[in-house]
């Protein structure tokens, strides 16, 4: 037996074909007196030299019209090679496309027989296999009526079931499969596996990159008829998509600074490029809308912009652990970025002692050496009760009357006066309504469903996001609508509230924070994403490592050194980041008389964090924006 | 000679197929229809009856039994028509196929000559009718039937090749073969009878060239006149299909392998 399946060496197929088909005698006559009956050659197929081992499997790749069908013809026989030669060893079954082969006028019965004999069985052996190829393909009930009734899957099962009911030394299966319903595709999958492991030569062409990469261990990538590169279908697969995703992005590049130069008009002008920005964006544009996302730093993403620092995303802006309870918004943002399954399980310590976050068993067992849930639950019991509070005057009251003393000086105490700046007893009671204890031993500080942070950080998230949109960094909105007024129909503001009315009631007020970001030359500075700090002498309130939010990047590609960001809380004043609104009853009454000046305002959207001025999760902040984008365009969201 | 081994090797291993592909024919001409295959004889017998009224008027009563005359020639003439008509087309209208699996092609057309050939066999169902109620008489020689059908059979899978491999390359040739066909209609002395009321440079040039000619003649000889046929029109007519076929064969050959460009 020879050892190659497949050898094609040097193959070269020319189509020698005028520009356009002449295939009647006037135009032949009229291009015999033009003198334009010279041959144009076209050069499908060049220099193809394919050595295919039996049991193989190879995936074919490359845009329409690189030679992908033509290479499969030319081993399948059909078309003869120019120049070179083909060899095959062993039977070719190829899987017949849909309406080849089959005659829409015969039944599938009919059919069955007529497929059958077009690949080259008898009618003896089709009788003999003819119960089975009608169970594979579960076209009983439609025997003996004509194929041309039938659906473009069900005729597409047809011609899958006839090809394989032998096990052909051969199987070249060109775009077909794509038409059948999920059930009969795994069906066929299944049958192609057992199909390669029983020794079947596999030859596949899809634009379906992924079922090359399932389905194949080798891949072709095919470019202008040559071969662009051969080898495990991964890495084919990967470089052929990277291009793939490059052109188009060029293409959308050139198409935008087309419309950018001709100074075309945008529909909305929206102002941020953070979260609810790019959702917006993305929403609108999805829907033919033209947006521009112009954002006053120089980048995008927003606060929860990551930079890449040699290899490790840092979080700019603090830590952002991606959770929601909502399939929707999960399935939302995964079309964006991958997430990994990265659980926020945070680390206190005070002092010397080092506790679990949330409070839980673990920390429980830690502070006390208790073991049982029932302990724990009548000792926070008891120190409650020693303390006699009836209504708490202040936070301290407050927490106490919550969690006990022992928690509360030891996790709760130092953070929140480092977190707002003054003593417990100064902090009114309303800050913390409850503070949830966990009598389990799970660390995982979110309850949600779905938990993550997307692979390759946040910022890449937000480029594909934005994918598409133009936007303009280092742009300043009062600036911009000062010259460029007559740019947009719209806005969207996401800034803050008050600054869009220029402080006319006065400034909104918040708590900011402020990170030391430092390179440390460790692989491991803590061993946690993140450690609160939690008695008051420390000056920062918790020490981020950001490599720990990427576990599976850093065991890919491990270094010996980290970044970690110390975490200051501090006095917002007018001109810094602002990160946390203060939702006292002054600051929520101000924002009130803001609210009511924006619903006058015609033709602006206000929304986001800033513009709501409300803590908002990022789950949350995306099903704002794509509810408000639908509510604007007024469509149906489901 | 190997090659010659594998011709033959593969024509017996796709035998199923053109069985397969000649039934299909056969079925779906008359599928649906109310009066199926009776269509095969209706046909012709209805044909016959209009030409008879027609002509019998016009030509006098110099022919005997025009309907036996008329249909003696006319059936292989239809089977000629019907099945290079088909055959044209075989290789074209199987396209889709043939870009997508290895088929000798050959197959379709060899199929629809094939069909066609069944077709009229059943057609000859229409000449018995016609025979018994003219009651005319049934001579021995019409056994000889089968020899001039397959002349006529080689002569048209030839032509089929030849005209199925041209209109791969030139579709006009559809058109033009349809001219052709009346013209030669005209041509073969089928409703008229080839005497000497027509100049002696047209018959001289009819009993030439006119493959058509040599097959009707025969068959009006075994079956209208009860003669046997002449050495002359026998061995020409099965001279004629055989280098009819070597043409087609050899056409088809020389360019099957481009096919697949222009189809």
């Amino acid at each position: 037996m020879a050892k190659y399946a497949i050898e094609v060496e040097n193959v070269k197929i020319r189509f020698n074909l005028a520009n356009e088909k002449v295939d009647n005698l006037k135009e032949y006559a009229i291009k015999l007196m033009k003198h334009e009956l010279m041959f144009q050659e076209f050069i499908a197929l060049q220099d193809i030299n394919l050595k295919i081992k039996k049991g193989e499997s190879w995936g074919f790749v490359g845009v329409n019209g690189s030679g992908k069908s033509t290479l499969l013809k030319t081993i399948s026989g059909i078309l003869k090679p120019y120049e070179g030669t083909v060899k095959i060893h062993g039977r070719i079954a190829p899987l017949i496309e849909l309406g080849a082969g089959i005659d829409p006028d015969l039944t599938a019965r009919e059919n069955i027989y007529l497929n059958g004999m077009v690949l080259g069985h008898s009618r003896e052996f089709m009788e003999e296999h003819f119960d089975e190829i009608v169970e594979f393909s579960n076209l009983g009930k439609f025997l003996d009526s004509p194929v041309k009734n039938f659906s473009s899957g069900m005729k597409a099962r047809l011609g899958f079931a006839v090809a394989t009911v032998v096990n052909p030394d051969i199987l070249v299966v060109d775009e077909v499969l794509e038409v059948g319903d999920m059930r009969f595709r795994r069906k066929c999958n299944e049958r192609m596996q057992r199909m390669l492991s029983g020794g079947t030569t596999l030859l596949y062409v899809s634009h379906n990159i992924d079922s090359v990469r399932n389905l194949c261990q080798y891949a072709v990538w095919l470019d202008e008829g040559k071969i662009r590169m051969a080898g495990p279908s991964m890495e084919v697969c990967d470089a052929y998509a990277e291009e793939q995703e490059a052109e188009v992005r060029k293409k959308q590049e050139e198409k935008r600074e087309r419309l950018r130069r001709e100074g075309r008009k945008y529909d909305y002008l929206v102002v941020g490029a953070g979260l609810y920005g790019a959702v917006f964006a993305r929403e609108l544009t999805r829907r033919g809308k033209r947006c521009l996302v112009i954002d006053k730093r120089n980048h995008i993403g927003g606060n929860i912009y990551t930079e890449d620092v040699d290899g490790i995303q840092v979080h700019k802006y603090g830590a952002h652990i991606f959770h929601t309870s909502d399939k929707r918004i999960w399935r939302y943002v995964n079309r964006f970025a991958e997430f990994n399954h990265y659980i926020n399980s945070p680390l206190a310590i005070y002092k010397d002692e080092l506790y679990n976050m949330p409070f839980n068993m673990n920390t429980f067992s830690k502070l006390w050496g208790l073991k049982k849930p029932q302990e724990v639950q009548a000792k926070i019991a008891e120190q409650i009760a020693d303390l006699h509070i009836e209504e708490p005057k202040n936070l301290e009251e407050q927490a106490l009357s919550l969690v006990g003393r022992d928690v509360y000086e030891k996790l709760v105490k130092g953070y929140t006066e480092k977190q707002w700046g003054r003593d417990c007893k100064d902090l009114p009671a309303f800050i913390i309504r409850r503070l949830p204890l966990r009598f389990t031993y799970n660390n995982n500080y979110f309850n949600d469903l779905y938990q993550g942070i997307p692979c390759g950080g946040y910022t890449s998230m937000m480029e594909r996001l934005l994918n598409n949109i133009d936007v303009m960094l280092e742009t300043d909105f009062f600036e911009y609508r000062k010259e460029h007024s007559e740019m947009f129909d719209k806005v969207v503001y996401t800034g803050m509230i008050d600054e869009y009315f220029d402080y006319c009631y006065g400034h909104l007020e918040y708590r900011s924070v402020r990170f030391e970001t430092e390179r440390v030359e460790e692989a491991n500075y803590q061993g946690n994403a993140v450690v609160n700090y939690t008695d008051r002498e420390v000056p920062y309130t918790r020490v981020i490592e950001h490599k720990h939010f990427e576990p599976e990047a850093e065991q890919e590609n491990p270094k010996d050194f980290s970044i970690i960001s110390r975490e200051y809380s501090m006095e917002w004043k007018p001109g810094i980041d602002p990160y946390y609104p203060v939702n006292d009853e002054k600051n929520n009454a101000l924002y009130e008389k803001y609210r009511a000046l924006a619903e006058q305002e015609e033709n602006v959207i206000f929304g986001g964090r800033l513009a709501s001025y409300k803590y908002y999760d990022m789950d949350k902040v995306i099903e704002a924006a794509i509810n408000d984008a639908a509510k604007e365009l007024n469509v149906w969201v489901q | 000679m190997d090659l010659f081994k594998y011709r033959i090797k593969t024509l017996f291993k796709y035998l199923d197929l053109l069985k397969e592909l000649v039934s299909r024919d056969l079925k779906l001409k008359y599928r649906r229809s109310f009066l199926g295959y009776v269509w095969s004889v209706l046909d012709p017998l209805l044909t016959m009856i209009v030409l008879t009224v027609v002509f019998t008027h016009l030509l006098g009563k110099k022919i005997e039994n025009y309907p036996v005359y008329l249909l003696s020639g006319r059936m292989l003439y239809d089977f000629m028509k019907n099945s290079t008509n088909n055959a044209m087309k075989s290789v074209v209208g199987n396209a889709a196929l043939l870009r997508k699996v290895y088929v000798p092609k050959y197959i379709f057309t060899l199929a629809k000559v094939t069909s066609c050939t069944v077709d009229m066999v059943l057609s000859l169902g229409a000449l018995l009718i016609v025979m018994i109620v003219t009651k005319a008489q049934f001579h021995l020689t019409i056994l000889l039937l089968p020899l001039i059908v397959l002349q006529l059979y080689i002569f048209c899978c030839g032509l089929g090749f030849l005209l199925a491999q041209l209109n791969v390359f030139f579709r006009d040739i559809q058109y033009i073969y349809s001219v052709i066909l009346t013209a030669w209609m005209y041509f073969t002395p089928i409703i008229y009878q080839l005497d000497d009321r027509f100049p002696r440079w047209y018959q001289l040039l009819v009993k030439s060239i006119n493959p058509m000619y040599y097959y009707v003649a025969q068959s009006r000889d075994i079956i209208y006149y009860g003669n046997i046929p002449g050495p002359r029109v026998f061995f020409g007519g099965w001279i004629i299909a055989f280098i009819m076929l070597v043409i087609g064969v050899w056409a088809f050959q020389r360019s099957k392998d481009k096919f697949i460009l222009y189809i």
